[in-house]
């Protein structure tokens, strides 16, 4: 059995049928990618993941390590070392960046790191990933550019160390360098701990990160699976043939 | 209902008479009990708030949340236990005076501040003492005409004629103080309490003022309170204001600064205690340049109900004012957000902004808020704004997505709902005194009756 490992899955949104039965399975250790057109479900498949109150499970399972994560909210889906680096992530005013990394921290290792240490872990990540010791200062996302906001979540990634992770378009909005650290980045957490579950339109990030998989979504179902080619035959075919094959 | 207890005063708040006032003010100078005895006159021709016709009363039931048949207390007990005030607590060398039961109990002002020529005692002493400031001063801001309507008022008149205990504090011209003075009110009898506070500050002085009020638990009183501030030309103001009454308590309280040539004001009210809390914190700007913030931090659990009425009056041009109130609300709880900008016709140069933030918990409580611009004047800047909310599911899955729990989560959001007027009260022990109003509430929060805003949520996926 695959580490995740989901299986029939429906999901509802305000009563639309979104995701129309999904399989997938991903181990640790392996990388795979998502694709499809805009509006199929790839998010939707990553809400549901993580436990969005408003994506609605109507049937199928997600199970992580054995256990369904359909049941659980989604701070205990975290502690079990699930993460999603969210397409948009939403700005919290007031709430100060370095307290919401650190309570994330303690939260997900069980432990209370003591606070020398931590901010310790804190600058070396931000430096790694070029991030400005000046965001220190400012509230969760609040004023962030596109760019800083999925580097940030990648930030939050490193520290909270995930053994699943789904990154949402995080390639999107980020300019060629940028592209280049937070893949990095990434490439420095994997191993044989994480499995990860790359959503992207484009190849481009797929060059730094090497998928084992690439499966396409529409409307709703997986329609493809293949290897790291399949990412290259989308992009120079794009997904109007799909229309007609499904 | 209590039953009217014999006091050395012997009348009820209701029962005032010309003569119960008389043996209040026994042993004042003639000026000062001419004064009461008008106020009594205007007290006995006015009638308490009836909140069906009267505007300023219209969001809260005057009879139901203020029991005025209360006997009037002017002495402590003496076992009295009072708690220690968070002055007190910083062990600071500064002065303070303690207001129990009615009765000035404790006023001290240290060696160093004495040679300054600080005052800090009780009102009474200072009617002889230092006449000529008392005798300007007190009841300028409540008795002045000129559309304030505060002495319209006979929960204010009945202040002016009765008060039992009062504290004065005089900071003289360019005396500039670090430390808070504090003003500890304690109730421990019930009944009806009228504190009174005037303080002066002269041209170019500085201070920075805790006012603070706490309650035994389980003591039924009406604590009806006066304070005047006079700020003279360039002074700067700092009163804080804590409500960390026990649930009987019922509190109506105006605070009234005024504000003249360039003085500096800041109001701020943490509001966490007590049945019903009505707060006019009101600021005259009297001269040009001067400025005055009020800030408001809230928090409303089961019974408790406040009523909040900021009030500027902008009488001089180039003064500015920014009014920011911040509230949240759990259990049956019901607060009221009334504030009032007067921007007068030669008001040029004005700038004002007034705004009101609430944000609902659980299910059960309710916020009002109105926040008012009265404009004469053409050539200012102005704008208020009020919102009540609930939580954002958005920033609440986000940190669960983080791995933290829901209660911590809303811990954390509600922190940084209120963060924006904490960071700014940067006084000492403000911010941590406040902080742990906000833990023990957010402690007893209902989390299965957690109002969530999810309206966010499909407009973004919509
Ligand atoms: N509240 C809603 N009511 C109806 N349909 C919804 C609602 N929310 C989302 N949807 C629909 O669900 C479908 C899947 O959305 P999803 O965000 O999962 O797409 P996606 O594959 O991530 O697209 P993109 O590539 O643009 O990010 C879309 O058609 C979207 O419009
Ligand atoms: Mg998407």
């Amino acid at each position: 059995m695959a580490d995740l490992e989901i299986r029939d899955l429906t999901v509802e949104v305000d009563g639309s049928d979104i995701l129309r039965g999904v399989d997938l399975d991903l181990d640790k250790g392996k990388t795979i990618a998502l694709m499809g057109p805009n509006g199929s479900g790839k998010s939707t498949l990553a809400y549901a993941i993580a436990g969005h109150p408003a994506y609605d499970i109507t049937g199928g399972t997600i199970r992580w390590q054995g256990t369904d994560l359909v049941e659980l909210t989604p701070d205990e889906r975290a502690r079990l070392g699930v993460f999603l680096a969210m397409q948009y992530p939403v700005e919290v005013p007031g709430v100060s960046l370095t307290n919401f990394l650190r309570t994330a921290v303690n939260a997900t290792s069980g432990q209370d790191v003591p606070i020398r240490e931590f901010m310790q872990r804190l600058r070396d990540e931000m430096a790694a990933l070029d991030v400005d010791e000046s965001f220190l200062q400012r509230s969760v996302n609040e004023g962030f550019s596109g760019g800083e906001k999925k580097r940030f979540e990648i930030l939050q990634m490193a520290l909270l160390k995930p053994q699943l992770a789904v990154l949402d378009e995080t390639d999107s909005g980020l300019d060629v360098d940028a592209l280049k650290t937070v893949s990095e980045g990434v490439n420095r957490l994997s191993g044989p701990d994480l499995g990860t579950l790359i959503i992207t339109h484009y190849t481009r990030i797929l060059r730094y990160i090497a998928p084992d998989e690439v499966h396409v979504m529409f409307e709703g179902r997986i329609v493809a699976s293949g290897g790291p080619e399949l990412a290259d035959e989308l992009e120079a075919r794009g997904y109007d043939h799909l229309k007609t094959s499904v | 209902m209590t039953t009217p207890t014999v006091t050395p005063v012997g009348t009820t708040l209701d029962g005032l008479t010309e003569d119960a006032v008389r043996a209040v003010a026994a042993g004042e100078p003639d000026w000062l009990v001419d004064r009461r005895l008008a106020a009594t006159k205007r007290f006995l021709d006015q009638a308490w708030p009836d909140s069906r016709t009267d505007e300023f009363w219209r969001s809260t039931p005057f009879a139901k949340r203020f029991d005025t048949s209360h006997p009037l207390i002017a002495e402590a007990s003496s076992d009295a236990a009072v708690p220690t005030s968070l002055v007190a607590s910083l062990e600071l060398t500064t002065a303070q005076l303690r207001i129990v039961d009615g009765e000035v109990v404790e006023a001290s002002v240290p060696a160093e501040l004495a040679a300054l020529g600080v005052v800090v005692t009780d009102l009474r002493t200072a009617a002889e003492e230092h006449a000529d400031l008392v005798r300007d001063h007190l009841g300028s801001l409540t008795t002045s005409g000129e559309g304030s309507g505060a002495d319209e008022d006979r929960t204010i008149s009945v202040n002016d004629a009765a008060w039992t205990a009062g504290a004065f504090i005089h900071v003289p011209a360019e005396v500039e103080l670090t430390d808070p003075i504090g003003v500890h009110v304690h109730v421990s009898r019930a009944g009806a309490h009228l504190p009174r506070v005037l303080a002066v500050l002269g041209h170019h002085a500085k201070a920075t003022i805790y006012l603070e009020h706490t309650s035994d638990e389980g003591v039924d009183a009406l604590v009806d309170e006066v304070v005047e501030v006079i700020a003279l030309d360039a002074a700067k103001v700092d009163v804080v204001s804590l409500h960390e009454w026990a649930m009987g308590v019922s509190h109506l309280a105006l605070h009234k600064f005024g504000a003249h040539r360039d003085a500096q004001v800041r109001h701020s009210a943490i509001v966490a205690g007590g049945a019903t809390v009505r707060l006019r914190p009101e600021c005259d700007l009297l001269g040009p340049g001067a400025s005055v913030r009020p800030l408001g931090i809230y928090y409303a659990d089961e019974g408790q109900w406040f009523d909040l009425q900021p009030y500027v009056r902008h009488l001089a041009p180039k003064a500015t004012s920014d009014v920011l109130y911040k509230g949240a609300l759990q259990g049956r709880s019901r607060t009221v957000f009334r504030g009032n900008v007067f921007v007068h016709k030669d008001a040029v140069g004005t700038v004002t902004d007034e705004n009101n933030r609430s944000l609902i918990l659980t299910e059960g409580a309710r916020a009002d808020a109105t926040p008012f611009l009265e404009i004469e004047c053409a050539d200012i800047t102005a704008g208020h704004g009020s919102a009540t909310g609930q939580i954002d599911a958005r920033h609440l899955f986000y940190l669960e997505a983080r791995g933290i729990p829901r209660a911590q989560a809303l811990r954390m959001l509600v922190h940084g709902f209120f963060r924006e007027v904490l960071t700014e009260i940067d006084l000492p022990g403000v911010e941590e005194r406040a902080l742990a109003h906000i833990e023990r509430e957010l402690a007893a929060t209902d989390l299965d009756r957690l109002g969530i805003n999810d309206a966010a949520l499909r407009d973004e996926l919509g």
